[in-house]
């Protein structure tokens, strides 16, 4: 056990380290250390979580609930999460990235769990200890990981991590990528081009490129209308396409000469095979494009410590048991949110909460040797076509013949109709839903 | 102290209800584990007052059953919660109802974590029955 370790959880610590590690306000709040009576009694388990983004600290808060009596430590690498949700806004400046900066002191204070700011680079599994860059080895009972996504520029020739810092970059974790992009949409010259290329499946919020080029073409039709958006993709189709097609026809005439995006289907060529970052032009299937900036969101994989800890298969991802979250290669080892499979749930914030809730009783009833409930999970991905012009998609998922799938007659898009207020109230509440679920996460 | 022995019996009876409801296979989901499902809209705990979505916390069980039945069944307008609402059966519905109405009435921030331990432990001793 690390010094880290015992100044937190060792039962002859003393109030003034209590306040030091989980604040004055935790300490004085509950008077305990855990919420009920057993002061984190030494013989408390200690369930570890990697990764404090939407996956983890869900997890943190609600297995506080599941069981006020465990030792929680989150390790997170970053003291600040900027969330990827709404980042597309700050493209086009609908949003600042400082509203989408959130941190861990809520559920340090209020939820009683250890947050240590390190990069995790370790696991040892049959010691159940993980260890951090700053040199610090904890032990755990139960670990959690949810280390978010990781990309293969291998997959197109002249693609590199370096070149996504510097030209071609992907937007795909909010912070300086997302305003190295809206710097480059500021700079499309008029009657310019940007193009925008979506991964294969399955990938990080599925309609998250789509919804990028919508906004794109809002943000064309009113400071630069002679420019467009070229939607290069490898796939024929992507989610809510429906919807969103409608959308793009009734906002930025789609399908018309003039219209303000075009998409390219993986049968008419749209794959990106390669990229030439000084020229600034892609190669794919249907020939060369020449654009004024390009956004290539690359192939993904789980996140790289998901991979370091070989919690993923052949196909890249973390294989896991639908009942609970628990690893199918390491047991005792949980993963949730994008690195895991999850079957008929696309890779979202709201999934990675969902799975975390569920991952969080079994991860309770399996420290009391509780047989686990029923697994229930939810998915509602929400969408802009438009600043006001909201497409949405949802279900209610159960584990059936082995796995993750729509429950009942849960699972559908928005329809398409004809009434002007659906689009609008939907964009009403993806704003609402956005404001919320951040509360939800991270307080 | 008082409101902690309060939580240590309401846990205890937790603990207990879950030991003797794991003898047979569950059929459903826990009202409390279904209803942790609609904090991204509705707050944590359906503990959300200040915005479109309706604050579920409180609400009496028959307005929230007459409410999903409605969106399933298509006798209610409905933005998306016709969609969510095809994935519950009618005993879910009940089940969630009876979790949500013992919740507390107020903000989620302004709930502090022994008040809302106590709230779910008494609204899973009930077993989902109201
Ligand atoms: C443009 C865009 C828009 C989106 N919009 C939505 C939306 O509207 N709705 C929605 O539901 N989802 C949306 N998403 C998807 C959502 O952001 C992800 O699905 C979600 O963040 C996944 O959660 P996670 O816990 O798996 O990973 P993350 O939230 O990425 O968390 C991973 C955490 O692990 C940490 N970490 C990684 N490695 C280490 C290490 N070695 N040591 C310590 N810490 C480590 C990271 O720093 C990070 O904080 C969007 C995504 C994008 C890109």
């Amino acid at each position: 056990m690390s010094q880290l370790e015992n100044k937190v959880f060792d039962s002859k610590v003393t109030r003034r380290d209590l306040i030091k590690v989980f604040g004055a306000s935790a300490v004085a709040a509950t008077g305990l250390f855990g919420a009920s009576k057993n002061a984190f009694a030494k013989s408390a388990p200690h369930v570890v979580v990697l990764g404090g983004g939407v996956g983890g600290s869900t997890f943190a808060k609600y297995l506080r609930f599941a069981d006020p009596d465990v030792k929680i430590t989150i390790i997170e690498q970053f003291p600040e999460y900027i969330t990827c949700l709404r980042s597309n806004d700050v493209i086009v400046g609908y949003h600042t990235l400082d509203e989408l900066t959130f941190n861990l002191d809520t559920i340090k204070s209020k939820y009683n769990v250890n947050v240590v700011i390190d990069k995790v680079i370790g696991a040892d599994f049959d010691k159940r200890t993980v260890q951090t860059a700053k040199g610090h080895t904890l032990s755990y009972d139960k670990l959690v990981v949810s280390p978010g996504i990781d990309f293969k520029f291998e997959d197109y020739e002249g693609h590199s991590k370096e070149l996504a810092e510097t030209k071609i970059f992907h937007g795909y974790k909010a912070g300086p990528q997302t305003l190295a992009l809206r710097q480059q949409l500021l700079s499309v010259p008029k009657g310019g081009t940007a193009i925008i290329a979506p991964p294969q499946n399955p990938f990080r919020c599925p309609p998250g490129p789509y919804e990028r080029a919508s906004f794109f073409a809002e943000y064309f039709q009113k400071h630069n209308p002679t420019a467009k958006v070229i939607v290069l993709d490898p796939k024929d189709r992507f989610t809510k396409d429906g919807p969103f097609k409608k959308a793009w026809e009734r906002l930025y005439g789609y399908k018309t000469d003039n219209s303000l995006i075009e998409w390219v289907s993986g049968s008419e060529g749209g794959r990106v095979l390669s990229v030439d970052g000084d020229n600034l032009s892609v190669e794919t299937m249907a020939g060369t494009f020449k654009a004024d900036m390009i956004n290539i969101i690359p192939n993904q994989r789980a996140g790289k410590l998901a991979q370091k800890l070989g919690l993923t298969d052949a196909s890249g991802w973390c294989p896991i048991k639908r009942e609970s979250m628990e690893s199918q290669i390491q047991p005792g080892v949980y993963v949730l949110g994008d690195s895991s499979i999850a079957d008929a749930m696309p890779k979202s914030g709201y999934s990675a909460n969902s799975q975390a809730k569920v991952c969080a009783r079994a991860v309770a009833d399996t420290l009391r040797g509780n047989e686990l409930g029923k697994a229930i999970y939810s998915n509602v991905c929400y969408s802009l076509a438009g600043e006001n012009y909201g497409v949405s998609i949802a279900a209610i998922y159960e584990v059936r013949d082995g796995l993750i799938q729509p429950k009942g007659k849960s699972a559908g898009v928005s329809p398409i109709t004809d009434k002007p207020a659906q689009p609008i109230l939907e964009a009403v509440y993806q704003k609402n839903w956005q404001r919320e679920f951040v509360k939800d996460v991270f307080s | 102290m008082k409101q902690s022995m309060k939580l240590n019996t309401l846990l205890a009876a937790f603990s207990l209800m879950a030991a003797t409801s794991a003898q047979a296979e569950p059929q459903m989901a826990t009202g409390g584990a279904m209803a942790w499902q609609c904090a991204p809209c509705h707050g944590t705990n359906g503990q959300e007052f200040v915005e479109a979505m309706p604050p579920l916390a409180g609400m009496p069980a028959k307005q929230f059953i007459d409410a999903m039945i409605a969106y399933r069944e298509g006798t209610r307008a409905a933005i998306i919660m016709d969609r969510v609402a095809r994935g519950f059966t009618d005993d879910e519905i009940k089940a969630m109802a009876a979790w949500f109405e013992k919740q507390p009435v107020k903000q989620w921030e302004n709930t502090s974590l022994t008040e809302s331990l106590e709230a779910q432990a008494a609204a899973e001793a009930t077993g989902g029955q109201e």
